[in-house]
């Protein structure tokens, strides 16, 4: 896969990155709409495209993802999410709802799914960029190669046969560090406690 | 390998990361309503994917993509607009779809059926083995996906089977045991196509469960070709 960045590397902290959203939700901020854009868009197009989709079809979708970010700006609490999960969160359900149409036709549309990212339960208390900051260094204690399990088996629809190939190791064997690098990625997050 | 009455850690990620097919989804779904470990799990995960998001090696667009999503900014949704639903919602324009009970259901006194399920049509219970009755529940976004809700007489064994993949089973009451452990209301119990099991009911009262698969399910004998019509 050839990839070419899209934009010289702007550092963005997820602070200036909420904001935003912020600035689309309270006055329709066509230019912080053009550099969240520039920032996520590429980056939801490589997600989708790991995820399976085509390039044309991530692409349309990175354009709807996007556009969903500027309709449902009002929607996004800055306290409860960071930018790039509750746009995440917004790829996933985009792209979930694709899949669906691409085998089913346009019949069913959908809920609405605003409140997804919301449900944060007994950790609301937890402040969103210390949690993000804490899932960052969760991930940062992972060995090379459990990170690379981690990132196979968020983005690839059938991981196993993938990491099994990347890895070089028999699908069986694969399984089981799977199993095992995912058990480590959860005992490092309920540390966050 | 002991019990859990959890979806595993894996299942959690593959929920987060929105690969899960349709019918392990609901279940997960379901469980997640009454379990707010698991709901905390799945909003770390979404964290990580996230991090993950923002980690991703850029993917250049087609040089006028910015400008095409500007231009569209100010032209309506195509898609059904959420702020307009909500306020319809609020107006009890739409009440969310409640589908009446299943012809062949009866729920014991107190229990009622998990939101995420309500919300779904399902088909009548039939008999297919001695104690046990099955209904299909249509998933809309998946005509294919393969929910069935169980209704087993107290002691009854659920029926031989096989899958391809992982099977799911969430119990709303009643409960059943298995060499594993015992399972009660809103455990979820994953087993994986390498078991042949049959796990039994308990002898103090029916069990009504669901179950999902990510695979195809076979069963044996005649519950096999009663079943047929329906898989």
């Amino acid at each position: 896969m050839s990839v070419q960045p899209a934009e010289p590397r702007v550092a963005a902290s997820g602070a200036e990155l909420s904001a935003l959203i912020v600035a689309i939700a309270t006055r329709a901020d066509r230019e912080a709409f053009g550099r969240l854009f520039r920032h996520f868009a590429p980056r939801v197009k490589s997600y989708l495209v790991r995820n399976g989709l085509s390039a044309n079809a991530a692409e349309e979708l990175a354009q709807e993802t996007l556009l969903t970010v500027w309709r449902k700006a009002a929607y996004f609490d800055p306290t409860r999410a960071a930018a790039s999960t509750w746009i995440f969160t917004i790829a996933r359900n985009l792209s979930i709802d694709l899949k669906r149409r691409e085998r089913y036709g346009d019949t069913y549309q959908a809920e609405a799914h605003e409140d997804e990212v919301d449900e944060t339960s007994g950790e609301t208390m937890l402040m969103t960029a210390e949690r993000e900051a804490r899932v960052r260094a969760a991930l940062a204690k992972l060995s090379e190669e459990q990170a690379t399990i981690v990132r196979l088996s968020f983005f690839q629809e059938k991981p196993h046969s993938q990491i099994a190939q990347e890895l070089g190791i028999p699908l069986g064997t694969a399984k089981s560090r799977v199993r095992l690098a995912l058990n480590r990625l959860r005992a490092l997050l309920e540390d966050l406690k | 390998m002991s019990a859990s009455t959890h979806p595993g850690t894996e299942t959690l990620l593959r929920y987060a990361a929105g690969t899960l097919p349709a019918g392990p989804r609901l279940l997960v779904d379901v469980h997640l309503e009454g379990c707010p470990e698991c709901r905390a799990t799945v909003a770390r995960l979404m964290s990580v994917g996230g991090a993950l998001l923002e980690a991703c090696e850029p993917l250049a667009l087609a040089p006028d993509a910015l400008d095409r999503a500007l231009a569209r900014l100010d032209r309506p949704s195509t898609r059904r607009n959420p702020a307009v639903l909500h306020h319809a919602e609020a107006a009890g324009a739409t009440p969310p779809k409640r589908w009446p009970l299943p012809e062949g259901l009866k729920l014991p006194p107190g229990v009622v059926l998990p939101p995420a399920i309500a919300s779904r049509r399902i088909g009548r219970l039939v008999p297919v083995a001695p104690g046990v009755r099955l209904g299909l529940v249509h998933l809309e976004e998946d005509p294919d996906a393969q929910v069935l809700l169980f209704r087993i007489a107290p002691g009854r064994a659920i029926p031989q089977h096989t899958h391809a993949g992982l099977e799911f089973t969430h119990v709303i009451c009643g409960g059943f045991s298995d060499p594993d452990g015992h399972y009660g209301p809103g455990d979820l119990v994953e087993c994986d196509a390498e078991v042949d099991h049959s796990p039994r009911v308990d002898d103090d009262g029916e069990c009504i469960c669901l179950a999902a698969f990510d695979g195809r399910i076979r069963f044996r004998g005649l519950l096999g070709m009663v079943t047929r019509p329906f898989l």
